[in-house]
């Protein structure tokens, strides 16, 4: 069965806008959705077609790519967006995914994917509304100190409340900040790799979707069957149970017994305050309430509420701040910070400065490293003292970044790579591919992982899983790494849907092909696990064009001066893995 | 016995939209959230909580006494059955409703709540219930003896012990 049976309007179509002359159109292009059906299949796909050799991740001929699955808004937990673009942090391959509101919107606007290129020469947010596309003078909303505040504005100026999505850069993006995140909805985020810092470029302040369109249902029986049965292996089993409760900050504890938690700037793997900043600590104290993105019954999306007293007459201001594993790492363990309210502080910079928070960690950990070592001085600091678990100090550090006043400061919103090539500190500047690392030191598996990993993210292959396994019962390496490729595989083909990972249990590549076939959609389980591969292959010809090389992948000597969960690293070792990577795939 | 949709708990609501997705699949042989007759609303985007848009189940429907044509009639434990047959579209019970329950559907039709019961089987957080009435609506009374402390269910029990056991969602 081809998808001319699968009757959801929209699906095969992309929306191409034009920032520069501020126009768009729409094309059809069922070849590329029957075989890629959606998501970072069509997205690669896409940006191979549209990518001109040489062009740099900022430049206004680079497109970003915003794509949606067959499932999306169709199917519980199916809630995610992949933005595929030039990454201005690492110069290779941008991927990220988002939550929130926008696939559901997208989904109900009747648009599967959407292209963006050009540049405006003034700040501009766009809306589409169903079939209408505006673009808007931004420039009053352009200088806001808080991303939060742009989503409050927009709310009030265009239509579409409780149906639509609104993603927007703060600060960080318009000053070119190469990790700029994109904030979705509010709590959500394109956090990785700088699509903030691409919006920026392109001089787009916001893009707002909303849509309400009504869906056919080829096989509507079928449809409400596997609907019914997938809410309830979401709701009813324990498949999914880790984020219906403390959700992903539970994971401070476990790393932290495991000593896989990087501490200090990855001086250590576990750390003395984990008890006061565990995901339980935050639950108990601090977490009000738990809200879902559009279409996910599990609502993994945890809230804080932080009371802060602001003068001895028992005045207060009030804080609802989202937390996660990866923010608590990031900017508690990895700073030393070890007070909970002041991680929540941090976090709460960060957000409205608009800016990747595991990068803004890492990059402050580095600095602070770079103090104390005596590499840099106040000099360049321009008077800062940075120390461990100074909340103060990071706090004014993030604006320091933001705002870019000097060199150093500058060289800090480049990224801990580019900084540590400037002012030295290479080895102990915690990168992979250029990325600064996720909250895991667990062995060969995660720093294997990371490099590999086309986005150089644990997301991608999990490599974490496989030393947490490794740690309980060695495992062979070249073990570790058929179970990174094929992670990788089946994660792809989620990545095609675009089904949230943490339901990734759930959709099994039965449930995938039962829920397909619900809409008119026929797989098999080897042409999925085909596409998996395909995937791969295309994502790494993308990246070999925009630059990227095994062996060009340096491995900073910190990985293997902290022992991880599963003992002393040998960079050899690593090396080696990676080898055997590089045969198993052919490239 | 007559039963009416009540949103029992809307602080706990997560926003998911399960309720709304399961009402439009379940009365339309469509996908969508437009056909929902339930509404779970943004008032200030996700960082304020979420508002739910039911029908009340009025005693005295202000939208049965608007509509001219009759298509509406009272139910049995409140609001009203919709006679789609009659129903012209005039729209002068969305007007009447100052919940802001009821809109049109593509066909012209008004989409008005049927208190069937669908949606509190598709809420992960208990914010929908089915509650017992008299068939006229009025809220039921009944002497239950000795109160129980019915804080939350059990502060320690997982989520697939609080929701593993309930009876599954639809669908026959």
């Amino acid at each position: 069965m081809t998808t001319e049976q699968y009757a959801i309007p929209g699906l095969t179509n992309v929306l191409y806008i034009d920032l520069t002359s501020q126009s768009y159109h729409i094309e059809e292009r069922p070849d590329l959705y029957e075989k890629y059906l959606g998501g970072i299949g069509i997205a690669t796909n896409l940006m191979l077609e549209e990518y001109k050799e040489g062009t740099g991740p900022l430049d206004p001929e680079m497109p970003l790519i915003l794509s949606t699955g067959p499932l999306s808004g169709v199917y519980p937990t199916c809630t995610k967006t992949v933005a595929l673009f030039r990454s201005p942090l690492n110069g290779e391959l941008g991927e990220s995914y988002a939550g929130g509101h926008l696939a559901m919107s997208m989904r109900y606007s009747g648009y599967e994917t959407i292209v963006i290129k050009g540049a405006s020469r003034y700040p501009v947010y766009v809306a589409v509304h169903d079939d209408k596309v505006t673009f808007r003078d931004a420039s009053s909303i352009w200088h806001l100190s808080s991303a939060i505040d742009v989503g409050k504005i927009l709310r009030e100026v265009e239509p579409g409340a409780g149906r639509r999505s609104i993603i927007r850069i703060g600060p960080a993006g318009e000053k070119g900040i190469t990790y700029a995140s994109v904030n979705v909805d509010t709590y959500r985020h394109f956090g990785r790799l700088g699509l903030g810092t691409v919006f920026g470029a392109k001089k787009l302040k916001a893009l707002l979707i909303s849509g309400n369109r009504e869906i056919k249902s080829p096989e509507h029986k079928a449809y409400r069957k596997t609907v019914s049965m997938l809410y309830d292996t979401i709701v009813k089993t324990g498949l999914t149970e880790k984020y219906h409760n403390l959700g992903t900050s539970e994971n401070i504890l476990v790393l932290n017994e495991l000593k896989g938690l990087p501490t200090r700037n990855l001086q250590e793997a576990s750390f003395e305050g984990a008890e006061t900043i565990s995901g339980e600590v935050f639950a108990d104290k601090y977490l009000i309430r738990r809200v879902s993105c559009a279409g996910c019954p599990i609502g993994c999306v945890h809230i804080a509420m932080l009371k802060r007293q602001f003068s001895k007459a028992h005045e207060y201001e009030t804080l609802n701040i989202s937390y996660d594993f990866e923010l608590i790492y990031a900017l508690g363990s990895n700073l030393g910070v070890a007070d909970p309210e002041a991680v929540l502080e941090l976090i709460d910079a960060c957000e409205k400065a608009g800016v990747d928070i595991i990068s803004m960690g890492v990059v402050l950990a580095w600095a602070t490293e770079m103090q104390q070592r005596g590499k840099i001085s106040t000099q360049e600091t321009i008077g800062l003292k940075l120390s461990w678990g100074d909340k103060a100090s990071y706090l004014r550090a993030i604006e320091l970044v933001v705002q870019a006043p000097n060199e150093f400061y500058t060289a800090l919103g480049k990224g801990v790579d580019y900084a540590s090539k400037k002012y030295g500190g290479e080895e102990f500047a915690v990168q992979l591919g250029g990325l600064e690392i996720p909250g895991y030191h667990t062995g060969l598996g995660n720093t294997l992982g990371l490099s590999v990993s086309s986005r150089h993210s644990h997301l991608d292959n999990a490599g974490y899983a496989a030393d947490q396994a490794a740690f309980n019962r060695p495992i062979p390496d070249e073990k570790i790494v058929e179970y990174i490729i094929e992670e990788e595989d089946r994660r792809s083909v989620l990545n095609c849907m675009v089904a949230c990972l943490f339901a990734r249990n759930v959709y099994t590549y039965e449930n995938i092909i039962l829920a397909l076939k619900s809409i008119g959609i026929e797989r098999t389980e080897e042409e999925l696990k085909e596409l998996g591969k395909d995937i791969f292959r295309k994502k790494h010809e993308l990246k070999k064009k925009f630059g990227f090389r095994f062996e060009n992948l340096t491995l900073p000597k910190r990985f293997f001066e902290t022992a991880s969960t599963t003992g002393m690293l040998e960079e050899e070792r690593v090396r080696k893995a990676i080898e055997m990577y590089r045969e198993k795939r052919g490239v | 016995m007559a039963k009416r949709l009540k949103v029992a708990n809307p602080a706990r609501c997560i926003g998911c939209y399960s309720c709304m997705m399961a009402c439009a699949r379940t009365w339309y042989d469509t996908i969508s959230l437009k056909n929902s007759r339930i509404d779970i609303q943004t008032k200030g985007g996700i960082e304020t909580p979420y508002a739910q848009i039911v029908c009340h189940a009025c005693i005295d429907p202000p939208c049965m006494r608007a509509c001219p044509l009759g298509a509406l009639t009272k139910r049995k434990g409140g609001g009203v059955n919709l006679n789609e047959e009659i129903c012209d579209g005039c729209g002068n019970c969305i007007e009447a409703c100052i919940m802001g329950a009821i809109h049109l559907d593509a066909e012209k039709k008004a989409v008005i709540c049927k208190h069937c019961g669908v949606c509190p089987k598709f809420c992960p957080h208990d914010v929908l219930e089915m509650i017992e009435v008299e068939d006229s609506g009025e809220i039921k009374v009944t002497d239950t003896g000795p109160v129980e402390d019915t804080n939350p269910v059990s502060p320690t029990a997982s989520h697939k012990e609080l929701y593993g056991e309930k009876e599954s969602g639809e669908e026959k």
